[in-house]
């Protein structure tokens, strides 16, 4: 589904990412962990094209992609949600959708539905201004804006970051849900929610791919992770 | 000082151009004098071709130029009023003649404290801002100022119509002769020079360059940002002023012309012409700027379109201008198999 | 004073509809687009050249001045202001200047240097009580209300109108939505320059037509812009109407103070919020 080989990112010349290396298959989550500045974020944000590499090449669905734009992507499938739970605060909930289902020329109350469906208390809040919502749920938000159209990969940056415990777990249930349904790269800190979930594991450290983790046994054995970081 | 150590990327605005602390130091006392003997021995070529008038013209105005660059070029700050400095010399110069006293030295001296006052004044708010505020804030002052002699100090300044200078002689400085003329205002440019060199080399001047790049990076490494740029912004000022004393003091007269905000496309485009965030490229670029204005005015109409199109071209394609090319050259020639050495840095 | 009150409506109008581009250029794009007037200087001159040659019908000459500029405006984008974007503030200001360097020039070139004059097209008055009012302004003012309250619809209406103003809130955000928001910003520039041209010839009339205008204009556009917010649209409808009464009311006592008075309250307003760009 997803091939990252020989990754390298610069901002200006200040280097990132060195020679990052990973795959994931189809209907499987990866997720990265790795201390702040590790480059998990630009990671997320390359494959998404938002920053080009200087080398190394990204392949999806078989087809090169390293520098096609988030527009173009977007329509083949992916999806990018960042950390900084950025809604479109001067809309409604309900026009952050339209936007969402524009694109992907999807009818607005098929795409209503599906965001309702992962999270039904959505409903009430369809006529207030996202920029009303908490933390919580304009994640929540944000992940089923990314569920419009027809999503097959999720670069989700620091999905449960500031949020509530309980909030947590809701989150969790709807990335639970999600699961053999879409593919995804997650970037997360929160190793609960990564033993929960993951199919993989990768650390990132100084923009390395320090290790990276493939069977299950070694996930959910949480010193070992803890370890790595 | 961690500043020595400390290196800093290069963003758009130098492209290609990582500034290495190091080489930033341009070395010994020995070569300053070197370029200002041949500054003044170009100069002082330049007078038999054209008039020593013009040329005492040009000087005024690279003048002009260096301190225009010194908050564009090394401080990174566009302004649009810097001709409201120009102005205030050249009118304290002109009125402490007319009503005070007529020896032309005070005057200038005169002219040049109010610069500094006003420069201190208005810094403490306008170096707060940045970027397009700060163009736009000093254009609008630079506005205010060129009203106040227009209008409301009417009864001095004779509003649009300026008035003449009747200043005596001191010393060397005789406004009424050329030659006397050229040789002081040769001697301001060196020394203006000369200051500058040693202000930009010194610590100082590498730290309003690390403001160019990365001012939150500068605070955090314990610098009061806020203190250098009001410092910058001042000493630009002095030397505005000054440059507009000595125009008041050559052309014996004095009219709102000195104030006008539309002449700030005149300085800016020399300092890219020039190169920006360089003394030569200042001088050069003055240079280059007055003949265009002066010589290509005559034979092409529409210059002002030259301008403009020539603008572009250097925005786009030649942003380093002809001291940045010069110097590419110079170092090619050094160095032709100069290896280039891969660039890493700890991830972010 | 009612009058200065109908001069200071009627300036408002021409700032609000010239301001507006400059607004929506800067708060999508982040350029700061120096060439804005040019639209505004190009469209007054077309309306001039056209005038006559309709038999001095204001209104076909008016419309398509305006479309003329249409095309003009797409030019400068897709050639300067898209190679523009995400550059330092300084060469977006000069590269922008320089083609109103460009355009100005062109402008002398073929219409000549001198002033053009150009009469009220409908000449009417307003008898209210005891005082005559220009009609004309009257118009202008009430074309500027109605612009507002089109734009207002069009920015909480229509699918367009959102994705700007999602877009201007967070760009990324909507591009990785998939949407291609360069050509829509693009759209608002060639709206907003369309705009001025508009502000252009409805004020043709009522002032003095030379190929500096436009620069005489621009600046104190951008003080509007500065005082009611980039990329604001209701704060730059405040802000033209709030500026263009002050200039009213200090040209009353003050007749040539009245643009320095509007950069003094510009200053102010940096002072107290200096914006970040």
């Amino acid at each position: 589904m997803l091939e990252v080989k020989n990754l390298d990112v610069a901002y200006g010349h200040a280097k990132v990412l060195h020679d990052v290396s990973f795959d994931i298959e189809k209907g499987q989550m990866a997720f990265f962990i790795g201390r702040n500045g590790a480059g998990k974020t630009t990671l997320l944000k390359t494959i998404m094209g938002l920053l080009k590499p200087q080398n190394g090449s990204i392949t999806y669905q078989r087809n090169e992609i390293s520098g096609i734009s988030p527009e173009e992507l977007y329509l083949q499938g992916m999806r990018y949600v960042g950390q900084e739970k950025k809604v479109f605060s001067n809309l409604t909930v309900r026009e952050n959708i339209e936007i969402a289902a524009y694109a992907s020329r999807e009818p607005l109350d098929q795409a209503l539905k599906k965001v309702t469906a992962i999270y039904p208390k959505l409903k009430s809040f369809l006529e207030m201004r996202a920029g009303q919502l908490s933390g919580g749920q304009r994640q929540i938000l944000l992940v089923g804006r990314a569920l419009v159209g027809d999503p097959k990969l999720l670069l989700i940056d620091e999905p449960t970051q500031g949020l509530a415990a309980l909030v947590i777990e809701e989150v969790g249930k709807i990335l639970s849900g999600l699961k053999d349904r879409v593919s995804a790269v997650i970037v997360e800190q929160n190793l609960a929610i990564v033993k929960q979930l993951a199919d993989r594991v990768y650390i990132l450290k100084e923009g390395k791919v320090a290790r990276g983790i493939t069977e299950k046994s070694e996930i959910s054995d949480t010193q070992k992770l803890e370890a790595y970081l | 000082m961690t500043l020595d150590k400390a290196r800093v990327p290069a963003t758009k605005t130098d492209p290609g151009k990582e500034l290495r602390l190091e080489t930033m130091i341009t070395p010994t006392r020995g070569r300053v004098w070197v370029d200002l003997l041949v500054i003044a021995a170009a100069f002082l070529l330049l007078v038999p071709i054209i008039s020593t008038h013009r040329v005492t013209d040009f000087m005024i105005f690279c003048i002009f130029a260096m301190s225009f660059d010194l908050m564009y070029g090394y401080m990174g700050r566009l302004s649009f009023g810097h001709l409201l400095f120009l102005g205030t010399g050249a009118y304290c110069c002109g009125l402490f003649i007319n009503y005070v006293s007529n020896n032309p030295l005070l005057a200038m001296l005169v002219g040049i404290a109010v610069a500094c006052l006003l420069g201190m004044l208005l810094g403490l708010i306008i170096v707060r801002t940045t970027g397009a505020c700060f163009a736009l804030i000093c254009l609008a002052f630079n506005q205010i100022g060129f009203f106040l002699v227009l209008s409301p100090l009417k009864g001095i300044t004779n509003g649009e119509d300026g008035f003449g200078i009747q200043a005596a002689s001191f010393w060397f400085l005789n406004p009424g002769s050329r030659a006397s003329m050229f040789f002081v205002v040769l001697f301001c440019l060196l020394l203006v020079f000369y200051l500058l060199k040693r202000l930009t080399s010194s610590p100082y001047g590498i730290l309003i360059r690390s403001i160019k790049e990365d001012e939150t990076r500068v605070r955090f490494l314990g610098y009061n940002t806020y203190f250098y740029k009001w410092l910058t912004f001042v000493v630009a000022g002095v030397l505005a002023g000054l440059a507009g004393t000595l125009t008041a003091l050559n052309y014996n007269f004095v009219n709102p012309n000195v104030m006008d905000v539309h002449s700030n496309v005149g300085v800016v485009f020399a300092c890219l012409i020039g190169g920006a965030g360089n003394l030569y490229g200042a001088i050069l670029g003055g240079v280059a700027y007055m003949m265009i204005s002066n010589y290509l005015a005559i034979y092409i109409h529409r210059w002002e379109m030259f301008l403009g199109i020539s603008l572009l071209i250097i925005v786009f394609r030649f942003r380093m201008g002809i001291w940045g090319s010069i110097k590419g050259i110079l170092e090619y020639m050094r160095k032709p198999k100069q290896v280039q050495r891969p660039v890493e840095e700890e991830g972010v | 004073m009612p009058y200065t009150i109908l001069y200071g409506f009627s300036i408002g109008a021409i700032l609000y509809f010239i301001s507006i581009g400059l607004s929506l250029t800067f708060g999508t794009m982040r350029v700061i687009n120096f060439a804005h007037t040019l639209t505004y200087c190009i469209g007054v001159y077309m309306l001039i050249t056209f005038t006559p040659l309709l038999k001095g019908n204001f209104i076909p000459s008016a419309a398509l001045a305006i479309l003329v500029v249409i095309p003009i405006s797409y030019l400068i984008e897709r050639f300067i202001i898209r190679r523009l974007y995400g550059e330092s503030l300084d060469y977006t200001f000069i590269a922008t200047f320089a083609i109103t360097l460009m355009g100005v020039d062109t402008v002398k070139w073929i219409w000549g240097v001198n002033p053009h004059p150009f009469s009220d097209p409908i000449g009417t008055y307003l008898k209210v009580w005891d005082f005559t009012f220009p009609i004309y302004r009257v118009i202008i003012f009430i074309i500027a209300i109605l612009l507002f309250l089109a734009l207002e619809l069009f920015f909480k209406k229509t699918i367009v109108g959102k994705i700007v103003v999602a877009a201007l809130e967070d760009k990324d955000g909507v591009r990785c939505l998939g949407v291609k928001v360069d050509k829509y910003f693009a759209i608002m520039f060639i709206l907003g320059s369309a705009l001025a041209g508009l502000g252009g010839v409805l004020y043709a009339p009522i002032s003095a037509i030379h190929p500096y205008m436009g620069l005489s204009v621009l600046l104190l556009a951008f003080a509007v812009v500065i005082v009611g917010g980039m990329g604001n649209l209701r704060g730059t409808f405040v802000a033209a109407f709030g500026l263009g009464m002050v200039m009213a009311i200090t040209a009353r006592y003050w007749s040539q103070g009245a643009e320095t008075m509007v950069f003094i309250v510009m200053a102010i307003v940096l002072i107290f919020r200096p914006i970040d760009i």
